[in-house]
């Protein structure tokens, strides 16, 4: 793409709103880039770039958006298009709603370049567990891009979509944003609508912005918080401007950094760009503090009962009766079990296996219970630490992106989402922003968290700190 | 041998919207027309709950006595059937609405006190039609119109011992229900159903084992089912074979239970906390309010009719069945201070004048006033009790005032001694045989000429009258 | 470390989801999920005794007013089968199904 081009919504949208673009010239831009680098990238499962150029003729140019490309994770619903999950077993499923979140993006002047890959039903951490094809990372393509939000991510850092939204259950936003060089948000849990979206891990699951900077974050955030009453958990808060609130310093804010996940191995790269964030912090007037959370290394194996056993309950509605795919059997049994096995993926299978056996009779205190104690314990706990600092720092991954095929144990997969897990469990926002590259020039992706409700603060604090890392402002 | 009954009993909430989404619950219409995202289950979709539905339930539990719980949650029951599009069933498990209660009863063996363990609110099921059809293997139709009906659940203690007690609780719950107005309790229209446990033991300090028995869709279905089943299960025991835990099906054109399923293979269902809805949290200052506007229950103004008011246990359980009947009949007797008669009359009369229009007492013209203004009428002899019955049609089908109708059919009693005296004379003059029969010391013929008089007078001669007059004359 | 989960646990369990192992995956299937298990075994030696649930509750319910849902078609159009307007299944009345 043309380097006049602007790159970021927010030079979008002042750019169209000073008439020096139209949302048409820029879409046929976009074009021109999705069909020269999307083969490569596959960060798309479908397109539908003529009805995008007709919906960005119909924009009002002094709308938020004003027809800017948002690209939309193929697990939320977009009415009249399909919405496959990456799983066979909605290959054909054409959405006859869409999702609030959706909603609000095309009231702001959004329109929809296509649907992103993604890991079958959001399970996964690499994309590569769609049941079409792996999308391949814009910064190196024999590399992953993360999940399970891979496709959105990739398009954004490929310049697919000025933004992408995706969904968040334990990192599916942030780590892939880490993995392609560009910013993830989970907001608070209930900040915005879950409507719409195909649930996964229902008491955890988040759709957030994925963009190039924090400000773009920002901007999305303005448009998607807002109280939906078709999601009972959607919380209605008064209205903040997250863009207005962006402060240009630090000034009084205490970052903090967590004792128990600094023993962790990390990619000596993603320390030392830690080190760099937390320096270009105390720069920025803030001061360091540490903090210590005595369970947080307990949320992973809370997380892999809990998500399951959810989703066992959420993906029994996929049984080939009123939708999807269907396959025969002698009896009702029979049909069931033909159609979901072959509909699901292995991973799937599997997750939704461990769901089933945590919470059978006999199992369920054990596991189920038990997690969901340890959970609120891990939730109390980060609730405290975040008294006596405003953010939390911490890497958001171990690594950066790994090559397509290299992680092959579900369980070394997991893994990869050691530091995205807690914000999931704990509802509470966080950011993954770029903060450089390691010595094979991958993105590094650092986080912050910090209490429910903060999201205008998190944004804040993630922007000066992106921005003071060489991030555009 | 010792029988003991528990039930189950789901009664659909009367809201005008299901329990989790905007779909309407308009009953009998076309298949598949009340259906969205929510209550069929597409992907993305999520539950709200009604705030009606909370509403009633929260009334009923009240009603039954029962401890309302100020914090209530809601779980996923887990199984796969084809009218159940989500794979699960939103209902209560660990923290239902209402715990405890009861529901008194009055049988051939006095009155009980049927113990409720807990009430809960959840959706219904779609509703499948199973067709045997050997071609093809058999197919189920579904239709998802009722899918998400919002539905409180009320699970009894084994307090029952016979199929009249559980007949006469059904009996009673379905007049609260329909009193309070928080549910048509319609069996045919699937608005309550039942559920039955039945188990028999030779030993009374032992219980025996539990049956379930489903398909029942009348109360009448439920005696019948809960008899044939006492039998069944005691010629079992009788002839040295132990019962079977097991789910059992009824068979209305037969009379007998036939297996379903046994118990062993039953689903595990996997309960867990709804994690789409937040805990159900209610206002205690709201509860109170509901429970200072609770309206006088059928069972408790039945029996101070009894008791205050004198009337018979069977007027008194006439008058209870139905609330508008009920507060028909007090503002009556808030006019005309009878109430024995009121009810008398009522149970009689305007019940016989419903039953030939097929009309509820609501759905005709006659008013409480108009009611009392004609009892009061016959009272004071202005017409007379026969006369009362000709303008009481017209009470019931015109709305007309008593008097207006009294005075349209010129029905007012004769109370005047002249007149009366010139039918006397007449009847007198022509009926010499028992003039002298009564003359020669049979006095009950006197009724004989009272009944020629009243003929004369079309009726309106003041019977009472009638007769001192003829017998002054006849003794003269 | 003894057996989290046997092969007839899992079958068990497989029935319950409603999925097909098939034989080639089950020695995977069964030693992932085992693997896994053991891993979220770890939880049982945290000690959550003085931890209290703190689920939130509902702010606001819905009010009972009847809205546009779909049509037969825009909600059941993707149906394998219907007939005047029922969606059919195979025959539900056998006794594994219920
Ligand atoms: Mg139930
Ligand atoms: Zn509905």
């Amino acid at each position: 793409m043309s380097s006049k081009l602007p790159h970021t919504l927010e030079q979008y949208r002042h750019a169209v709103h000073a008439h020096e673009l139209s949302a048409e010239e820029y879409l046929d831009e976009t074009r021109q880039c999705i069909e020269h680098g999307d083969p490569q990238v596959r960060a798309f499962l479908h397109l539908r770039l003529d009805a995008a150029r007709s919906d960005a003729q119909a924009t009002n140019p002094l709308s938020p958006l004003a027809g800017a490309p948002i690209a939309i994770k193929d697990n939320i619903m977009v009415a009249g298009e399909r919405c496959t999950c990456g799983s066979q077993i909605l290959e054909h499923y054409v959405a006859p709603y869409s999702a609030t979140a959706v909603v609000s993006l095309l009231a702001a002047g959004a329109v929809i370049p296509g649907k992103t890959n993604c890991d079958e039903f959001a399970m996964g951490s690499s994309t590569e567990n769609s049941a079409f094809f792996p999308t391949h990372n814009p910064a190196d393509l024999t590399r992953v891009p993360g999940g399970s939000s891979g496709g959105s991510a990739a398009a954004v850092a490929a310049g697919f979509a000025l933004g992408a939204i995706g969904s968040d259950t334990g990192g599916s936003v942030r780590q892939p944003a880490a993995f392609c060089g560009v910013v993830g948000f989970k907001p608070t849990y209930g900040l915005v609508s879950r409507y719409g979206l195909v649930a996964f891990g229902s008491s955890l699951d988040c759709i957030g912005p994925i963009t190039r900077t924090v400000r773009d974050a920002a901007i999305m955030m303005n448009i998607m918080a807002v109280h939906d009453p078709k999601d009972a958990t959607s919380v209605k808060r008064p209205h903040v401007d997250f863009e207005a609130t962006l402060q240009p310093t630090l000034t009084g804010k205490r970052v903090g950094i967590i004792r128990e996940l600094q023993r962790l191995d990390v990619q000596p790269e993603i320390a030392a760009a830690m080190e760099a964030a937390r320096k270009a912090a105390v720069r920025s007037g803030a001061s360091i503090v540490d903090v210590s959370l005595p369970h947080i290394l307990s949320a992973l194996p809370v997380y892999y009962i809990i998500a399951p056993a959810e989703c066992s309950a959420n993906l029994g509605r996929f049984d080939g009766v009123r939708y999807g795919l269907h396959v025969d059997g002698r009896n009702m049994t029979e049909t069931y079990s033909r159609t979901r096995n072959a509909g699901f993926g292995t991973e799937v299978k599997r997750r939704i296996l461990i769901g089933a056996f945590v919470l059978s009779a006999g199992y369920y205190d054990a596991y189920y219970k038990k997690a969901t104690s340890v959970r609120q314990l891990i939730t109390d706990e980060l609730e405290q630490a975040l008294q006596s600092a405003d953010v939390l720092l911490t890497p958001t991954t171990p690594t950066t992106a790994f090559r397509i095929g290299a992680v092959t144990d579900p369980l070394e997969m997991y893994k990869a989402d050691v530091f995205t897990i807690p914000a999931d469990l704990a509802g509470v926002p966080a950011i993954s922003f770029p903060a450089g590259k390691d010595a094979a020039g991958l993105p590094i992706g650092l986080q912050l968290m910090g209490p429910r409700w903060s999201d205008a603060d998190v944004l804040s604090s993630a922007n000066v700190i992106f921005t003071a890392l060489g991030g555009e402002s | 041998m010792t029988t003991t009954i528990g039930l189950e009993i789901h009664v659909q909430l009367a809201t005008r919207t299901k329990m989790f989404c905007g779909c309407s619950t308009t009953f009998g219409d076309e298949p598949n027309t009340h259906v969205c995202p929510v209550c069929l289950g597409l992907p993305g979709a999520l539950p709200t709950l009604n705030a009606e539905a909370v509403h009633l339930a929260i009334t009923l539990a009240m009603a039954l006595g029962c401890e309302v719980h100020e914090v209530s949650e809601f779980s996923r029951k887990n199984y796969f059937y084809p009218d159940l599009p989500k794979s699960y069933q939103i209902t209560q498990f660990d923290r239902p609405i209402a715990t405890v209660g009861s529901v008194p009863i009055v049988t051939e063996r006095g009155a009980r006190s049927i113990r409720l363990t807990r009430a809960h609110i959840e959706e219904d099921a779609g509703k499948s039609m199973h067709v045997a059809d050997i071609t093809l293997g058999g197919e189920t139709l579904v239709d998802f119109n009722r899918c998400g009906m919002p539905l409180i659940e009320i699970v009894t203690e084994p307090d029952m011992q016979s199929g009249d007690e559980a007949y006469e609780f059904l009996r009673n719950l379905r007049r609260l229900v329909r009193w309070l107005g928080v549910s048509s309790g319609d069996m045919e229209k699937g608005a309550m159903r039942c559920d039955v446990n039945v188990s028999v033991s030779p030993d009374p300090a032992l219980r025996g084992t539990k049956v379930e028995i489903k398909n029942l869709n009348s109360f009448r279905s439920v005696k019948r089912a809960i008899d044939y089943e006492e039998q069944r299960q005691a010629q079992c025991l009788g002839g040295g074979t132990s019962i079977v835990s097991e789910t059992r099906h009824f068979d209305e054109v037969q009379g007998t239970t036939t297996v379903m399923r046994s118990k062993e293979a039953s689903n595990d269902y996997r309960y867990f906390p709804e994690p789409d809805l937040p805990l159900l949290q209610l206002d205690s200052t709201e509860l109170e309010s509901l429970r200072a506007q609770m309206p006088e229950l059928p069972w408790e103004m039945q029996s101070r009719f009894e008791r205050d008011l004198g009337l018979s246990p069977y007027d008194a359980a006439l008058l209870t069945e139905e609330r508008s009947t009920a507060e028909f009949f007090q503002q009556t007797i808030a006019l005309y201070n009878n109430p024995k008669k009121a009810a008398s009359y009522m149970g009689t009369e305007v019940a016989r004048l419903l039953n030939e229009r097929g009309k509820t007492l609501s759905e005709t013209q006659l008013t409480p006033a108009a009611l009392a203004g004609l009892l009061t009428m016959v009272e004071n002899n202005t017409i007379s009790n026969t006369a009362s019955k000709d303008v009481l049609p017209l009470l019931v089908d015109t709305g007309v005032t008593p008097a207006e109708a009294v005075k349209n059919l010129g029905l007012e009693q004769v109370s005047d001694a002249s007149a009366i005296k010139d039918y006397a004379c007449e009847v007198i003059a022509e009926n010499a045989t028992q003039v002298e029969q009564f003359k020669s010391g049979k006095e009950a013929v006197l009724g004989f000429l009272v009944g020629q008089l009243m003929k004369k007078s079309k009726g309106k001669a003041n019977p009472k009258l009638a007769g001192e007059v003829l017998r002054t004359l006849l003794k003269s | 470390m003894a057996m989290i989960i046997d092969k007839e646990t899992l079958e068990h369990v497989a029935l319950l989801a409603r999925l097909e192992i098939t034989p080639d995956e089950e020695g995977s299937l069964l030693g992932d999920i085992e693997r896994i298990l053991g891993y979220v075994a770890q939880l049982s030696s945290v000690d959550t005794s003085a931890t209290i649930s703190k689920r939130p509750a509902m702010a606001e319910l819905r009010p009972d007013e009847p809205c546009e849902g779909l049509t037969r078609e825009e909600g059941l159009g993707g149906a394998p089968a219907m007939r005047d307007g029922f969606v059919i299944v195979r025959n539900v009345m056998g006794a594994e199904d219920e």
